[in-house]
């Protein structure tokens, strides 16, 4: 099978660099082993919140000159940082998918553990903060679904009070979901969500909670509505009447699996073969060292080839980079990797203190190509948080990384 | 005894809440004194719950330490009739290797036999049937009847029962000075880490269940006791790759026992000498991570690709007897000291050294001395009296009376809890909702727990009832659970305080055995926690650094 560009991963930067490719006109798959940070999303996309010696950030776009050397921003220069930042709204728009934000000044969100943290595009489910300490009402009405555990609406209303919001604590019950409840395992934010999209549930939820408002002025309720479609949610809002602020759960994130989901099924309309459930086992090179082809588990003696490549698999937890007892590899192809040697160098022993390894991953040659013992691969590209040189948790930038990455890297390719 | 005079006199008071002073307070209440029992953290976290949890036949010390070996058997047999619900009958195997010496073997079985250890010698064949994940390369096994012993389980069973019969119990709470008249120490001054109160308490005799700090405790009486501390380091992996004890039946080494419990099975462990200034802080070490995985895969080589979920460190209260540099040989005997005969001070008794395995023959004595100087004539009765949750041994007709329809998650709780399981509601949808789904824990039996477990943060929640002991490593249940002791508690400063403790105290024990897997996790529960939550450190670190 030949294409024109084969992405490897099928999260949010293979999706984002095989849509802009298949969009403008190229022949692209995209092999997904199924797993993608998409579905433990905060519902934002951050920028950049912080910068390495501590200092927060508010316009994103000017502080991103001020990295490191070997910080991915850097590698792609301050103005192609700005420019695909910019281009990334609409992207989002023409994909059906409703976001707000700007890269040059940061809005803030609400986490589940009712912490304000930077971001840069939000998702239309949430309500993106101005300022850090922005009032959200006078009085919230914080309404979660009984037996729910993932969503904490103490600390949420701990937050809020701490604003001068006046906060109530109610819970909705709902006949439809005591099916879930019988098996206790089973109350979860999706499924959830599945029982709340079907026929007049999300309204019969909406309904009992517009009942339950006295003197409040803001209703909080968990993101756990509208799987398949966003517009649940504004019918919600619509139904109860009141200021509704959905408020993100912790995971598996509704809003972040449906954005996956139209990620996915844009990439498809635009033609793209988006290989799911299969893994890249091996490559073949051509003599320049440039990649050939690519073989996975389901296509067996079948082998996929293509002009070019993009890796997007990610970091440890999607088995983009593996690690053993003394050294970090990349399975596939082996690229180059910067780490630590020696795992007592890869760990802090305070899990809140910066760790070591966050920052690991591929280093790359002139703008993102992978390099195999030192040299460039001329058709091989590395997108996403396999790449190395940021330590994106405390720098609040991986989803910008993984954003403006792919889109580079897109660009690359179709100016070749 | 007579009602004491005022709220803070008592009988007795004793000082550690690991096992031995838990089984102390027990004996003691059941003799009828009037307890008071003190604990600066929680119940058990001292080597108590840092250990094999192996219900030892003794086999181990047969060959070495005949007195050991034969009060670990008959505290063996007493546990599978009093304290059922925290044991696991699993047998255990004494594998001879290719590397080892088989001459041993037969000496071995002499000495358990002479010693009242009912050892078999079972073809090999026989021996990799009975346990299949065993080093197919033996050359020579001994059946013997090892089990497993849950010290969480076991410790809180104690403490329960000491409290039924009118003990009371405060943990968290830190005897800063013993208070001395005279020659004769006549009570304690302790300082709440929770209420930031002073309180003094007052008894005819103080009991120093210190453990390796019991040290200290004998310091501030005046009293001189030589512990040698000695680290003992364990791996806990993923998966029960066993489901009976197995051990090298060779002269004891290093990594040369791993036995099943629960969901997850555990090899131990190292042993080495460690300053006394350490013992707050054990940590283990790449090198001991690395011989650990190197032994460990000898007894059973599935062990080379399971994941392992932590590692962690326990110090064995010693009493220092020679200058032994391997802490080996030393023997595992139960040290009890009369300070009154042993340095003159009046008042004050220490029970030392000993192990999990004979906590309550430890206990009994303790008492008896207890008793003698309160001039009590009252017999003890811990060795046939069953502890709360094991009354009843049938599971099925517990959950009968408990349950119309029991799920899995009724019957891991009856696992740990036994008969107790009663007291727990789990009769509303809400409460069988689960809160930690590896274990099973369930929102009634968080909920029994904080209220009636003396629970007081996520990690004591965790020494109770399992929650984060899983696969994930309290990954979600962690933020579920504390949202339950939000409301219990609140306040939810206080309770963000203790998940953030609780997370950094489950990296303490994964990040030396980070790599392939257990790096996975740990990269999730940074994205999960630092990421989505957008957590940040602790404002005041918990004083417990495990």
């Amino acid at each position: 099978m030949k294409f024109d560009t084969i992405i490897i991963g099928g999260g949010l930067s293979g999706l984002v660099c095989g849509i802009k490719l298949q969009k403008a006109g190229q022949k692209c798959a995209i092999v997904s082993a199924g797993q993608s940070a998409m579905h433990f999303s905060s519902g934002t996309f951050d920028l950049l919140g912080r910068l390495p010696d501590g200092t927060a950030v508010e316009n994103p776009s000017e502080a991103a000159g001020r990295l490191d050397k070997g910080h991915p921003y850097s590698i792609l220069g301050t103005e192609a940082v700005l420019k695909y930042a910019d281009e990334a709204k609409d992207f989002f728009a023409e994909c059906g998918i409703s976001v707000s934000g700007d890269a040059r000044k940061n809005s803030w969100r609400i986490t589940p553990a009712g912490e304000r943290k930077p971001a840069w595009l939000t998702l239309g489910d949430f309500t993106p903060l101005a300022s850090k300490d922005e009032k959200i009402g006078n009085r919230a009405l914080i309404v979660n679904i009984l037996g729910y555990l993932d969503f904490n609406t103490k600390f949420l209303a701990d937050s809020f009070e701490k604003q001068g919001t006046e906060c109530r604590i109610a819970a909705v019950r709902l006949d439809e979901m005591e099916r879930l409840r019988k098996n206790p395992s089973e109350m979860r934010a999706t499924n959830i969500a599945r029982v709340m999209d079907r026929d007049g549930i999300w309204e019969k939820a909406a309904l009992q909670i517009k009942e339950l408002i006295r003197e409040e002025d803001v209703v909080v309720l968990p993101a756990v509505f509208g799987l398949k479609d966003a517009s649940v949610v504004d019918k919600i809002r619509e139904t109860i009447g009141v200021r509704t602020i959905f408020a993100a759960t912790m995971p598996p994130s509704v809003p972040g699996i449906r954005t996956q989901m139209a990620l996915r099924s844009e990439f498809e309309k635009a033609g793209g073969r988006f290989f799911l459930g299969d893994t890249v086992t091996g490559s073949e090179c051509r003599e320049n060292g440039e990649i050939e082809s690519v073989g996975t588990v389901n296509f067996g003696d079948i082998r996929l080839h293509a002009d070019n490549f993009v890796l997007a698999s990610g970091s440890f937890f999607s088995k983009g980079m593996i690690a053993s007892p003394s050294k970090i590899y990349e399975p596939i192809f082996g690229i180059d990797l910067n780490y630590a040697e020696g795992r007592g160098n890869w760990f802090d022993g305070c899990f809140w203190n910066r760790q070591n390894y966050i920052s690991f991953g591929a280093c790359t040659k002139d703008g993102l190509h992978a390099s195999i013992n030192g040299n460039t691969i001329g058709n091989l590209y590395v997108i996403g948080s396999l790449l190395g040189g940021s330590n994106t948790l405390y720098e609040g930038c991986g989803g910008g990384i993984a954003i403006i990455t792919a889109m580079a890297a897109a660009d690359s390719i179709l100016n070749k | 005894m007579a009602q004491a005079r005022r709220d803070n006199e008592f009988d007795v008071i004793i000082v550690g809440g690991g096992i031995t002073g838990a089984g102390t307070a027990r004996d003691c209440a059941m003799r009828g004194l009037r307890v008071l029992l003190i604990e600066r953290h929680d119940l058990a976290t001292g080597a108590t719950g840092r250990n094999h949890g192996l219900l030892h036949s003794g086999a181990r010390y047969a060959v070495t330490d005949r007195e050991s070996a034969e009060e670990c058997i008959r505290e063996n047999m007493i546990l599978r009739k009093i304290a059922r619900h925290c044991v696991e009958e699993t047998e255990g195997l004494f594998i001879t290797l290719p590397e080892d010496d088989l001459g041993y073997q037969a000496k071995f079985v002499e000495s358990c036999l002479a010693a009242g250890i009912n050892a078999e010698v079972i073809d090999p064949k026989d021996a990799l049937r009975m346990e299949p994940s065993a080093n197919p390369e033996l050359i020579g096994a001994v059946k013997v009847p090892d089990g497993a012993v849950d010290p969480f389980r076991l410790t809180s069973a104690n403490v329960i029962d000491a409290k039924l019969h009118g003990a009371k119990v405060l943990v968290y709470s830190e005897v800063t000075k013993l208070i001395k008249e005279g020659d004769t120490i006549t009570g304690v001054e302790v300082y709440n880490a929770i209420t930031k109160e002073s309180a003094k308490y007052y008894a005819p005799i103080t009991v120093n269940a210190g453990g390796i700090w019991g040290q200290r405790i004998a310091e501030m009486a005046g009293a001189r006791i030589n512990m040698f501390p000695a680290k003992g380091a364990l791996l806990i992996f993923g998966h029960r790759v066993n489901n009976v004890v197995l051990n090298r039946c060779r002269k004891p080494a290093n990594a040369d026992i791993l036995v099943p419990g629960d969901t997850i099975c555990l090899i131990g462990t190292t042993s080495s000498r460690v300053p006394f200034g350490e013992v707050d802080n054990m940590y283990v070490t790449a090198d001991e991570v690395d011989l650990l995985l190197q032994e460990g895969e000898k007894l059973a080589p599935s062990l080379a690709t399971t994941r392992i979920l932590r590692a962690y460190a326990g110090v064995r209260p010693l009493v220092a007897t020679d200058d032994d540099p391997s802490g080996r040989n030393i023997s595992r005997g139960i040290v009890l000291l009369d300070h009154e005969t042993r340095d003159g001070i009046k008042g004050f008794i220490s029970i030392t050294g000993g192990k999990l395995m004979t906590y309550r023959l430890m206990a009994e004595w303790a008492t008896d001395l207890v008793c003698k100087k309160l001039n009590i004539g009252k017999a003890c009765r811990t060795m046939d009296t069953p502890l709360p949750g094991s009354e009843n041994e049938n599971i099925e007709e517990i959950s009968k009376q408990t349950w119309a329809k029991p799920g899995t998650p009724h019957k891991a709780t009856i696992g740990r809890h036994g008969a107790r399981a009663l007291n727990i509601g789990l009769k509303d949808g809400y409460d069988t909702s689960l809160v930690c789904e590896c274990e099973e824990v369930s929102v009634g039996e968080v909920k029994y727990a904080i209220e009636e477990l003396d629970v007081h943060n996520l990690v004591d929640l965790r020494r109770r009832t399992r929650v984060g002991m899983g696969t994930c490593q309290g990954e979600l249940c962690a933020c579920r659970a504390a949202g339950m002791l939000a409301d219990a508690h609140q306040c939810t400063e206080r309770t963000k305080n203790d998940l953030k403790n609780f997370i950094n105290e489950r990296w303490k024990g994964m990040y030396p055995v980070c790599w392939s897997d257990t790096l996975r996790e740990s990269e999730y529960s940074q994205w999960i926690y630092s990421g989505v939550c957008g957590l940040e450190g602790p404002e005041t670190h918990n004083e417990d650094n495990k």
